[in-house]
């Protein structure tokens, strides 16, 4: 899944842009599946986007059964069943899925087929692409070493 | 076209009307952002306008690349009839708001006439609106901000504070609350026509001709801007700009008087130790690598978080030697919140300061004119009778030109300015005669618009890179040594069609020149369709700055207006590692010569008419 560091996040948006580029072949931040929110009077860009559930509401909402889990990718939309109810708009907690400004299509995170473009065009590594069985494992390391400073200063 | 929108807005307060207007005529000959909306001024603005009045235009225009995958790409340019100078006023703004203004359906937007009562317009998408803003007169840029977007978040907001509608010539606009277009008076152009804000949302986007392409252009973009060498220093630039300058040898004090103050590396510690304590993090424009923003945020102090710049902070220290960076803060919220030219203001108030000092300015000849230099509370109740226009702050809000000649003989020696009044940048200019030349050439005053980041600059830290880059522009390494005059009409001319593609292009001037013209040629390509080489890019650079000086001689300048403060010619350094440098006249008027020479322009600095057609400009 992507793994979002928001201490990393600079508020660019270049992974809105490009997201909308590859996916649409044009710039819009409105048609990007990933979007920083943004609340300049506090200083906050946190990235957001589809989370890819474990137990997805949106794959429970669909009366079509249009959302369909891939091992691999996780919730993906199968646009041959999808009618547009936006049920899953109003599901899910998050805002992981929303809807095309112009074709009116639902759109969500589909990974770009396991090539996540915004991944890799962060200047700041704030998105990372990696198996989220290794996340808890790499934040008890990073854990660690906020902890040896912590002693180090404890020492001094 | 891609890449543009392909109409703007031209919204005349007058009688409310709002039309479009097609982009497609102004693009071949004027690219973008800057080029097209000095075509503008200078097709729609009366001769002989006054500033203030209706009839002075107001265009912000963005460029093809604005809100595209090209980084930097955030920029918006505005330019007007600075009330200030009387010249051409153009300042360029970078953050969000250009990128919105082009998902909205604009490539730019004019404003002609006055509204009646204050208003703001309202963009989303098609529907522009002009609505009443009696609630939002007076009030600061962070309330109007958040006023504004009350219902929409992701609302892109331009507006003036308090001083814009006080007309104060040192008023900027602001976007959303960090970026400004500052200089030269814009805001109170803004104001003049009673109009407090622009607020945008689109969700239209933008048509790109070759997607992949850009994806790849991109992608070598961001890598040569974070192989740039101060990449990784950027974000502590918020208290190492003083050293940096210093390394370079640019740092100058108070009212120019001084290049070594000798508490200023107390002044130094205190920012480092405020930026460290502060809640911090680093922040950018639309889509930048280079973090030249950070959101500060210490408890208590100024009653506010705000994504800071690093240039103007610096500012507001070095002109004022204020060490207590409390005090700095304060002041620095302040003048982000009324809506000031933080360069002008922080220039002005060294004046003042200056003349106090000298017993020109005393507490008896004005009852706030106590205005020791260091003195923070001194700096922050400055800064509020500006943004009202009271007491000395009525004189001081002009700017310091207008201002030296109202307080007689003595305070006019004192005043320093670049080319009709407009403060001088950030830096010492004597030793530097590539950015002198350029304050007095340039289309609006100070050479931040004109030759940023030229490589005389940074010769003493990067003496490398500098002799490399002057080699590559003009055929000789010694090109970069700040004190010669020799080669420094022609790199001053190169530098002002780079930052001239930049402004017009809708990109940074920072990242501009590491980037190189090429790959922002393949950008323009790529995002528009149409072919372009780097030759045909510069001939349209030469023609903006062509027509930029036209507009300039129809509204009265000649060459004797092309100069710099006379302080600067006859009263050397005393101090620092320039002791000694000046200016000198005759050799300072032999560069003005040959750069005129360079540009086409006859000896009265006026285009001769074999330019005026060989750029199609007849």
């Amino acid at each position: 899944m992507i793994v979002i560091d928001y201490d990393k996040c600079i508020g660019c948006r270049t992974c809105e842009t490009i997201c909308s580029l590859s996916h649409e072949g044009r710039i819009n931040p409105a048609e990007a599946r990933i979007n920083i929110v943004k609340y300049e009077e506090m200083g906050t860009n946190m990235p957001m986007l589809c989370q890819k559930c474990e137990d997805p509401v949106c794959v429970t909402t669909c009366p079509m059964r249009a959302i369909i889990i891939d091992d691999s990718l996780g919730t993906q939309i199968d646009y041959s069943r999808c009618i547009g109810c936006k049920m899953c708009i109003m599901a899910c907690p998050i805002g992981g899925a929303s809807l095309h400004p112009t074709n009116k299509k639902i759109i969500m995170c589909d990974l770009c087929q396991g090539d996540p473009q915004c991944v890799k065009s962060c200047p700041e590594q704030a998105l990372e692409y990696i198996d989220i069985s290794k996340l808890s494992l790499k934040k008890r390391r990073e854990g660690v070493k906020k902890l040896a400073r912590f002693l180090e200063e404890v020492k001094i | 076209m891609n890449g543009y929108t392909n109409k703007f807005l031209i919204i005349n307060l007058n009688n409310n009307s709002i039309q479009t207007i097609p982009t497609q005529g102004y693009i071949e000959q004027f690219i973008g952002g800057r080029g097209i909306a000095v075509k503008l001024i200078y097709e729609l603005t009366p001769k002989n306008v006054n500033t203030l009045s209706p009839e002075n235009v107001l265009v912000f225009m963005t460029g093809p690349l604005t809100g595209t995958l090209a980084p930097s790409s955030g920029r918006i340019d505005v330019v007007s009839k600075s009330p200030e100078t009387k010249l051409l006023g153009g300042a360029n703004a970078g953050g969000f708001f250009g990128p919105e203004l082009k998902y909205a359906g604009y490539d730019g937007i004019i404003v002609v006439g006055k509204a009646s009562s204050l208003v703001y317009i309202d963009i989303f998408n098609d529907e522009v609106e002009i609505k009443e803003a009696q609630h939002l007169s007076g009030k600061g840029v962070f309330d109007t901000v958040n006023a504004l977007r009350k219902d929409d978040k992701d609302t892109q907001i331009a507006c003036i504070g308090p001083a814009g509608e006080k007309l104060v010539n040192l008023s900027g606009i602001a976007f959303s609350m960090r970026n400004y277009a500052a200089r030269g008076g814009l805001g109170a152009v803004m104001g003049s026509k009673n109009l407090k804000a622009i607020a945008v949302r689109g969700t239209r986007g933008l048509s790109i001709a070759m997607p992949d392409l850009l994806k790849d252009i991109a992608e070598k973009m961001r890598e040569r801007i974070k192989n740039m060498p101060s990449y990784q220093e950027y974000p502590e630039w918020h208290y190492k700009l003083f050293s940096i300058l210093e390394s370079d040898s640019k740092s100058f004090f108070g009212n120019y008087e001084d290049t070594a103050w000798k508490e200023r590396f107390e002044a130094y510690e205190n920012a480092e130790r405020f930026v460290k304590r502060a809640e911090f993090r680093s922040e950018t424009c639309f889509g930048c690598p280079l973090r030249c923003w950070a959101y500060i945020n210490v408890k208590d102090i100024g009653g506010a978080g705000i994504a800071a710049c690093q240039g103007t902070l610096t500012s507001l220290v070095n002109f004022t030697k204020a060490k207590d960076f409390d005090k700095i803060w304060k002041a620095y919220l302040l003048c982000q919140d009324l809506g000031l030219d933080i360069s002008g203001t922080s220039a002005v108030i060294a004046y003042a300061m200056d003349l106090y000092s000298k017993g020109i300015i005393t507490n008896s000849n004005a009852d706030d004119g106590n205005l020791p230099y260091g003195n923070g509370d001194a700096l922050i109740s400055a800064i509020k009778k500006i943004a009202r226009r009271e007491g000395l702050g009525a004189v001081l809000a002009d700017g310091v030109k207008k201002a030296s000649e109202k307080m007689g003989k003595d305070a006019e020696k004192r005043a320093v300015y670049a080319k009709g009044g407009l403060e001088l940048w950030l830096m010492e200019i004597r030793p530097f005669k590539g950015a002198a030349l350029s304050c007095a050439v340039t289309d609006s005053g100070s050479h931040n618009r004109a030759t940023y980041g030229l490589c005389e600059f940074y010769y003493r830290s990067m003496r490398k890179q500098a002799e490399t880059v002057a080699k590559n522009l003009v055929g000789t390494e010694e090109a970069a040594i700040p004190t010669k005059y020799e080669y420094k009409p022609k790199l001053v001319a190169m530098y002002e069609n780079l930052h001239i593609l930049a402004d017009s292009l809708g990109v940074c001037s920072i990242p501009f020149m590491p980037v190189g013209l090429e790959l922002w040629t393949n950008a323009y390509t790529v995002c528009t369709g149409m072919e372009a080489t780097p030759m045909n890019l510069t001939t349209a650079a030469e023609r903006i700055r062509t027509l930029e000086r036209l507009f300039n001689i129809r509204e009265g300048l000649s060459r004797k207006d092309d100069t710099i403060a006379e302080r600067l010619f006859n009263e050397p350094l005393k101090d620092g590692a320039w002791k000694g440098e000046v200016l000198d006249k005759e050799k300072f008027v032999e560069m003005i010569d040959a750069y005129y020479s360079l540009r086409g322009w006859d000896r009265e600095g006026k285009p001769t008419q074999e330019t005026l057609k060989r750029l199609g400009l007849e």
